[in-house]
């Protein structure tokens, strides 16, 4: 990487931890992660805990935050703009989940790589 | 990031683009307008209608990131009209 490309790049991490039980709280890191990569800003969404459960197939087809758009929309946004989706592998294992059972594009992943992303990152958040 | 151009300015301009983003909730007309802009030639002015009154601080906000022009907002019937240039 090139000096100018560390300076240009900037990278945000979001970790959602709150499952479709909160639409608001699990609405807005998407809303987030949209408008960042829509300003040129990587994003990474990490999803744990209760989290993991939003990347489950078909789970955000009925998540709507009032004033919000659905969610399964701001998904679909997130993946066509190029954000990536980490999952936490023991969350899922835990909850009964198996990486078959999670969204196009979503990726299981343990803590050594969610430390990887955030320590990069310019800023993360926690939802 | 403040409107660069006046009302009057605003009102002679054709634009090369409209987006139709009335009805959408944020991150919506942002979106569109991302969409929109990568459409049409650097220099090219796009038009963002929007019927989210917040829509016009966060594309001005947006265009500052990005590096595009905020040209300004022009009131209508029950939207606004947000002007911008693609300068990259």
């Amino acid at each position: 990487m090139t000096e100018t490309q560390k300076v240009d790049t900037q990278k945000l991490v979001f970790m959602v931890l709150h499952g479709p039980d909160h639409p608001e709280h699990v609405t807005i890191p998407f809303v987030m992660g949209c408008a960042a990569l829509a300003s040129d800003v990587e994003v990474v969404l990490g999803f744990q805990a209760d989290g993991v459960e939003l990347v489950r197939a078909g789970v955000a087809d009925g998540i709507q935050a009032p004033g919000f758009p659905p969610l399964a929309k701001l998904l679909r946004d997130y993946r066509d703009l190029g954000g990536s989706l980490l999952v936490c592998g023991p969350c899922i294992n835990s909850r009964g989940i198996t990486a078959a059972d999670l969204i196009e594009g979503a990726e299981v992943v343990a803590a050594g790589r969610f430390i990887a992303e955030i320590t990069s990152a310019t800023n993360s958040l926690v939802y | 990031m403040p409107a660069t151009a006046t009302e009057t300015e605003l009102e002679a301009i054709t634009a090369d683009k409209i987006v139709d983003a009335r009805g959408a909730a944020c991150p919506g007309p942002l979106l569109e307008a991302k969409k929109g802009i990568g459409t049409v030639p650097v220099g090219a002015v796009i038009e963002i209608w929007s019927s989210d009154p917040v829509t016009k601080s966060d594309i001005g906000a947006w265009s500052g990131k990005v590096g595009h022009g905020f040209l300004g907002v022009l009131i209508a019937d029950g939207y606004e009209r947000v002007f911008v240039r693609r300068q990259k």
